[in-house]
């Protein structure tokens, strides 16, 4: 999930109008009447269970499957007025393993859409490098290699940055990390949302790992058969409210623990505590904890860094507040998960965890309270979300579009 | 008129013909066996020499096949001649050499294909050198050297017809007949029937060998 | 000629290290990797073969004792006009060969076609049964003998196998290659020629090689209808029953084809594109 930023976004909206593909001699359509809309400049996950449409859907939006019936608009414009080549050139189209063509070097099969666009020749080595250097491969090593020399996960940067070469507002991916082991899927998945925040591409993505989903998409699309709408709501709402049954299944039992990995500390409410500098007489600083209440103060050093939790008992043994050990202090990055923010809890032994800024600098406490504080806040928002839908839906009985996040 | 032909000399041909089945049959039956002994031998280097000189072995036998392969028919007829004379024992010659080629190549690939795994608990299990190689190596190989001898079929099939030219046996005498008598009345017929005949008797042998095939392989293997 | 067909190239992968995939030490691509050691080990071989058994040949020549037949029979200009006729049938036919069987074969990959491809090379599998000496006679009968008819004869013999491999070929390349490339804007046109036929062309190759040797093979017979070729030579040493003659003529025709196999597997190694 990327959080909002204010730059520009450069992506484009795209809507299906009901969309219907039927394939001859078949009972039932592969897709059955989907109507959506993508925001421009979100990543959205398309994710259901196996022959649910998902993959279809994909492939219609960039024509390499017609729809049956209906329409599909990127930016207000139907996808047929412009010739399918001439569309997909403009569509950034990434598959699992990368799929690239293996008789081309890689900066010869980056620089194919760019090439096909009639870019000369020095822009598109320009963009290759930077290509490769924004997916981590150093040009100078990796431009003229061949695919079979890259491990999976080289091939897989080289296929993102092969659909990003021409700069498309669009990008289609389909299952992009499926066919690496879960470290290095870990990693490109991370380095996606690095991209995107800098970007801010509109990227339709489809996947069969609802973790992924959860932890990519700005927006889930969760299909069931014949591609008809379970749910399409931030991951938050999906997991604190699930619209019925067939999600909840699929969303699968620990969707409370799921939310763990998608709210950062940031999001949570800090708590006060008693602070202390060293050097500092352990007097004074016991008299505040004291009158706060707090049975153990966080020391800071000169720079404001935290160096020491120290207990009440612990800083009567001296005058004046040692020192302590920045290093050695185990303290929470802001943009940490809840996940981590639980972990740290559990060993520091104080019931909380110690939060500190990019530049290491003590921001404040969060505990346990805030935790479930804050879980509890987005289940009933969701709750109220899913209300507000289900009335849009009995009222206009179209489809639905998704819900404006309030986070 | 052709029919007429076929009418008027037709024991010659069946004659022909058979003998022409009979050399071929006979070849690739000795090519078979000199393959497949080969072969096994060359999956014997391994446990001598290690693995590199199996490897070697392999390589320098399907290279000397590659090679055998691309000597012209009439060439090694013309090679042979001087040795062996004319008549059917060069024709056989002839043919045996290049029937030999295909086999052994799939019967190296064959064997040496069988897995490993299989074989180590064959041997785990008491069984003697010689009873892995008859009882597991060979059935389970036994598909791929089917298809190698096929190929060889065909192949020698023509050769034979070319090999006629030492006056050996079979329907390419009749062919050679049509060639001497060009703007004969018979020429078509004879070249023309004989072709055929061997097109023909080709695909019957073929026939039969995948039956014999399907038979001699074990059903669990049977694709 | 392979007993096995050859399949096309899917992209191996060298398997995945953390640390390394940031430093990229990866080992690059040798001809060890991508040849096969037979291949290897022909290239090398054939034309050291060639050229000793051929210096053998010269030499025996020169110190040999030859009657006046004989030597007339293997007289250098003679046999130096054989040998440039002989390449001249094959490599004329070859072109038509490639001409003819690689355009056939991608039009029976192509959409509604693909239905006659079986039966196209069914038909194609059933007159490569056929003797290729009877083939050449038939020919010779219908059409006449000579340069014309015998081009015909080895063209039709040549052409099954590079039509069965540019279809096992071109079917053999991934498809998700050939949608990754009509999914990213390629058009049909494009992937044919920049996708598809670079990949198959391992195999395409290696069909054009089989063609060429089975080509300089039959080519040896066309003497028979009067087409020239070192058969002349070979022929004429059996009418006159002279073993010198049969053997020498039959050792350069067999050179010649070892030669011909050499240089196959060259364009083969050549045209094999990069990264495969």
């Amino acid at each position: 999930m990327t959080t909002p930023q204010n730059h520009a976004v450069s992506g484009a909206e795209i809507t299906l109008d009901n969309v219907v593909k039927r394939y001859a001699g078949q009972r039932t359509s592969a897709v059955d009447s989907l109507s959506l809309t993508i925001p421009a400049g979100e990543i959205v996950m398309f994710i259901g269970p196996s022959g649910c449409g998902k993959t279809t859907s994909l492939k219609m939006i960039n024509r390499l499957i017609e729809p049956t019936s209906g329409s599909i608009s990127i930016n207000g414009e139907d996808i047929r007025t412009k010739s399918q080549d001439e569309l997909r050139r403009r569509i950034g189209y990434v598959i699992q393993g990368g799929s690239l063509f293996p008789h081309m070097t890689v900066a010869r099969n980056i620089a194919i859409v760019p090439k096909l666009l009639g870019w000369d020749k020095k822009r598109i080595a320009t963009r290759v490098d930077e290509l490769l250097d924004l997916v981590g491969l150093d040009p100078a090593r990796y431009r003229d290699r061949y695919p079979r020399e890259l491990s999976g996960g080289q091939q897989q940067r080289v296929g993102v940055a092969r659909g990003l070469a021409a700069d498309p507002p669009v990008i289609l991916m389909d299952e992009p990390f499926g066919a690496v082991d879960p470290i290095t899927r870990q990693r490109l998945q991370d380095e996606l949302l690095s991209i995107q925040r800098e970007l801010h591409k509109t990227i339709v993505m489809v996947t069969h790992d609802i973790d992924e989903a959860i932890k990519l998409g700005d927006r889930v699309l969760i299909l069931q058969d014949g591609a008809k709408v379970a749910q399409y709501d931030t991951p938050e709402a999906i997991l604190a409210a699930p619209a019925n049954d067939f999600v909840d299944d699929f969303v699968g039992s620990g969707s409370a623990l799921k939310q763990l990995t998608l709210a950062r500390v940031s999001d949570l409410e800090f708590t006060r505590r008693s602070t202390a500098k060293v050097g500092e007489s352990s007097t004074e600083a016991i008299a505040r904890a004291e009158q706060a209440g707090d049975a153990a103060v966080v020391v800071l050093d000169a720079r404001n860094r935290p160096v020491a939790w120290r207990f009440l008992r612990q800083l009567r043994r001296h005058d004046t507040i040692q020192e302590g050990d920045w290093e050695s202090l185990v303290t929470l990055d802001e943009r940490a998960t809840l996940n981590d923010a639980l972990d740290t809890m559990l060993t520091s032994g104080h019931g909380g965890a110690i939060v500190c800024d990019g530049r290491d600098q003590y921001l404040g406490v969060v505990d346990f309270d805030s935790v479930t504080g804050h879980m509890r806040a987005v289940e009933q928002e969701a709750a109220v979300h899913q209300e507000a839908a289900a009335r849009h839906n009995a009222v206009e009985d179209d489809g639905l579009t998704a819900p404006e996040a309030s986070v | 008129m052709v029919w007429q032909f076929i009418e008027d000399r037709r024991h010659q041909l069946l004659y022909d013909g058979f003998q022409h089945v009979y050399l071929v049959v006979l070849a690739v039956v000795l090519a078979a066996v000199i393959a497949i002994l080969l072969a096994m031998f060359a999956t014997r280097v391994p446990r001598i020499g290690g693995a590199v000189a199996g490897v070697a072995t392999s390589n320098v036998l399907n290279m000397l096949t590659a090679i055998g392969l691309t000597i012209p028919g009439l060439a090694l007829v013309g090679l042979l001649m001087p040795l062996t004379g004319i008549g059917a024992t060069t024709a056989l010659i002839c043919v045996c050499f290049y029937a030999v080629l295909p086999i052994l190549r799939n019967a190296i690939v064959g064997l040496v294909g069988v897995d490993a795994a299989l074989l180590e608990s064959a041997r785990g299990m008491g069984m003697g050198e010689l009873a892995v190689m008859f009882r597991i190596r060979l059935p389970l190989a036994w598909p791929v050297i089917i298809a190698g001898i096929r190929v060889s079929l065909q192949m020698s099939m023509g050769i034979a017809a070319i090999a006629a030219y030492a006056l050996g046996p079979g329907l390419g005498k009749d062919i050679f007949t049509g060639l001497g008598e060009l703007g004969g009345a018979n020429a078509l017929n004879y070249a023309l029937v004989a072709t055929v005949g061997v097109v023909i008797l080709a695909l019957i042998l073929d026939f039969l060998l995948v039956l014999l095939g399907r038979l001699t392989t074990s059903k669990g293997i049977r694709a | 000629m392979s007993t096995t067909t050859p399949t096309s190239p899917t992209v191996p992968k060298t398997p995945d290290a953390p640390e390394a995939d940031r430093a990229g030490a990866r080992p690059r691509l040798r001809l060890r990797d991508r040849v096969e050691a037979e291949t290897i080990g022909l290239l090398l071989v054939l034309p050291v073969l060639v050229v000793v058994v051929f210096l053998g040949y010269v030499w025996w020549r020169q110190t040999a004792d030859l009657d006046s037949i004989e030597r007339s029979a293997l007289a250098w200009p003679a046999i130096r006009e054989q040998i440039v006729h002989h390449i001249e049938l094959t490599v004329v036919s070859s072109v038509i060969v490639v001409a003819v069987a690689v355009p056939l074969g991608i039009l029976l990959t192509r959409g509604p076609a693909r239905s006659f491809a079986p039966v196209v090379v069914g038909i194609a599998n059933a007159g490569q049964a056929a003797p290729s000496i009877g083939l050449v006679a038939l020919l010779a009968i219908w059409l006449g003998i000579g340069f014309w008819t015998a081009i015909l004869a080895l063209t039709l013999y040549g052409l099954l196998p590079v039509l069965r491999n540019t279809i096992t070929g071109l079917d053999g390349v991934d498809p998700t290659l050939v949608e990754a490339g009509r999914g990213i804007g390629m058009s049909a046109g494009a992937v044919l020629l920049r996708i598809e036929l670079p990949l198959a062309l391992p195999v395409i190759m290696a069909g054009i090689r089989t063609a060429l040797v089975l080509v300089v093979g039959t080519a040896a017979l066309v003497t028979f209808i009067g087409a020239g070729g070192l058969g002349d030579s070979l022929v004429a040493g059996i009418n006159l029953f002279r073993f010198k003659v049969m053997i020498a003529s039959a050792l350069l025709i067999a050179l010649l084809a070892l030669l011909v196999e050499w240089a196959g597997r060259v364009l083969e190694l050549v045209f094999r594109p990069k990264g495969i």
